[in-house]
């Protein structure tokens, strides 16, 4: 399996080319970094003109909703940094191109990792920018316990995004055409992560809460650092500070889901 | 003389190489369904603790919402990407030397992609009418009146379209770029909220951008918040958009077809 020396080697390996890559394409690296701008831009644009008309969203106001945004952002850009590949699984099944990481001396889900892809840390340094703003914007204490656990926060969510995506990429190998999975996946984690859980319905609450628990990843911890007082299940205002406890068992259970479904995909390959 | 029949075929192709990708169509549907649920449950918080606008109670703002996510399952499909794809991969050069018009193509092609998808409009819409209630148009003149407006908008979008896509001619990468318009226009288009959400000065320029006759125009039409005169200028206006992108795009097209660099290998 060889010594963590050559496994970090082969992380450096592939962040070099992803570095060499976006050095190599400037002009495309500057389009896909307005490309993140709009998105994101055009996200919070709608979010600031809904609320500029109704200032009030179940209780939260428009510097609230920013200060959510930016927690999904932060978490939600990490995962896409070091994660997004993960995602493409269901595509490689789909090809025909997984069986290739089957036959090689790597483990499957570090070598899917280390995929070179045209991730860069574009949208992640865009998330930090906008979260500082958001921060200030929406008077945030900014004392030890909030610089202690937003780091946490980040792992949490990046960890809940992580195991939800290899859940969907495990489900692909039983059912190859996961499309409508991944489309109500994509759409819960990025659109309905925009607004306060306490707006949806309780099947959806108890959803996004405790099934896919995308409402850890930036929820519960806004309504703990907003102190607000929420009827969307929050059992306790400290509900937040668990994300990184929550992300951990899910990913945990996730990747066993994946070993299973891993050892179920080499029984019937053919 | 330009012979149609060609056309009407490249169509009922387009039509058919769409329709064998069912899968596709049913994760449309199914993504639809999450979009409306979004759609009540976000405008039903917001009207329960603000006051309503006067003019767009609760059930004109979700008919609003739902009938655009209706519309996006038609404006959404981008026949003219092909072009893109042509002039990467260097096709385009023995398209060129077919007895055709290949806007034209493009055209009919998008139009039989598209009637596919207008087809999934139904069971949609009767999917949505679980979740939420949408309101009929305002009238059988506004009825009338809409669908023009949807005919114009449509016929806007597609030159839109087809002028980001000749940017390929110039820079052959382009995905990104029209990406960051796609985006730019569902805020400015109407298509997510209703334009008239925007702040004093920047709404009544959104208003007059040729985004607006896309999604908005037509909208405001289904909903009766434009009418009598209004509905007459504001076609106008889409017409005029539509002439003005239509000269933009034979100029695109014919300058660009003039600089063809097909990319070697």
């Amino acid at each position: 399996m060889g010594s963590t020396r050559s496994w970090l080697g082969v992380v450096a390996q592939a962040w070099r080319i992803r570095l060499l890559t976006m050095l190599e394409y400037k002009a495309n690296f500057f389009m896909w970094f307005a490309f993140t701008i709009a998105y994101h831009g055009v996200a919070v644009a709608a979010l600031g003109a809904t609320l500029y008309n109704f200032p009030s969203l179940a209780g939260w106001n428009f510097r609230e909703i920013a200060f959510l945004y930016a927690l999904w952002m932060l978490g939600h850009s990490t995962h896409n940094l070091f994660f997004f590949s993960v995602g493409d699984v269901p595509v490689y099944v789909q090809e025909g191109t997984f069986d290739r990481f089957l036959v090689r001396p790597r483990d499957v889900l570090f070598q899917i990792v280390t995929v070179p892809n045209q991730q860069w840390p574009d949208e992640l340094a865009l998330a930090i920018v906008w979260f500082v703003f958001a921060t200030w914007y929406a008077h945030v204490a900014v004392n030890w316990v909030f610089l202690l656990a937003v780091p946490l926060i980040v792992l949490g969510g990046v960890l809940i995004d992580l195991a939800v995506s290899l859940m969907v990429a495990t489900v692909s190998f039983w059912f190859v055409r996961v499309d409508t999975l991944r489309w109500v996946v994509m759409s819960l984690e990025q659109e309905f992560t925009r607004y306060p859980v306490s707006i949806y319905t309780r099947g959806v609450r108890i959803l996004m809460a405790y099934v896919l628990p995308y409402a850890f990843m930036n929820y519960f911890p806004a309504v703990y650092f907003l102190h607000k007082s929420d009827q969307g299940l929050t059992v306790v205002p400290w509900l937040g500070l668990l994300a990184p406890l929550v992300g951990g068992v899910w990913f945990a259970a996730a990747y066993g889901f994946w070993r299973v479904g891993l050892n179920r995909y080499q029984g019937t390959g053919s | 003389m330009i012979h149609l029949a060609p056309y009407l075929q490249f169509a009922s192709k387009a039509f058919q190489r769409e329709a064998t990708y069912r899968v596709e169509v049913l994760s449309e549907i199914g993504s639809l369904v999450l979009r409306v649920y979004l759609i009540r449950a976000l405008w039903t918080a917001l009207y329960a603790h603000n006051p309503a606008p006067p003019d767009l109670p609760l059930h004109a703002i979700i008919t609003y919402s739902t009938v655009a996510l209706l519309l996006s399952l038609i404006f959404e499909v981008d026949g003219t990407r092909q072009l893109r794809e042509k002039l990467r991969l260097g096709t385009i050069a023995t398209d060129l030397l077919k007895p055709i018009s290949i806007p034209g193509f493009l055209f009919s092609d998008g139009l039989g992609m598209t009637l596919l998808h207008a087809m999934t409009v139904i069971p949609s819409l009767l999917i949505a009418l679980l979740l939420v209630h949408v309101d009929r148009p305002a009238g059988a003149g506004a009825a009338a009146a809409f669908l023009a407006a949807f005919a114009l908008g449509y016929a806007v979008n597609f030159l839109l379209n087809f002028c980001m896509n000749c940017v390929a001619f110039w820079t052959l990468e382009t995905f990104a770029l029209q990406l960051v318009v796609r985006w730019l226009s569902d805020l400015l288009s109407g298509a997510i909220i209703p334009l008239a959400f925007f702040p004093g000065v920047f709404q009544s320029v959104v208003l007059h951008l040729p985004f607006a006759a896309v999604y908005s125009t037509p909208l405001l039409i289904y909903l009766g918040l434009l009418r009598g005169q209004q509905v007459g200028h504001a076609l106008l206006e889409q017409l005029a958009w539509l002439l003005a992108f239509a000269a933009l795009a034979a100029l695109a097209w014919s300058r660009g077809r003039n600089r063809v660099v097909v990319q070697g290998g």
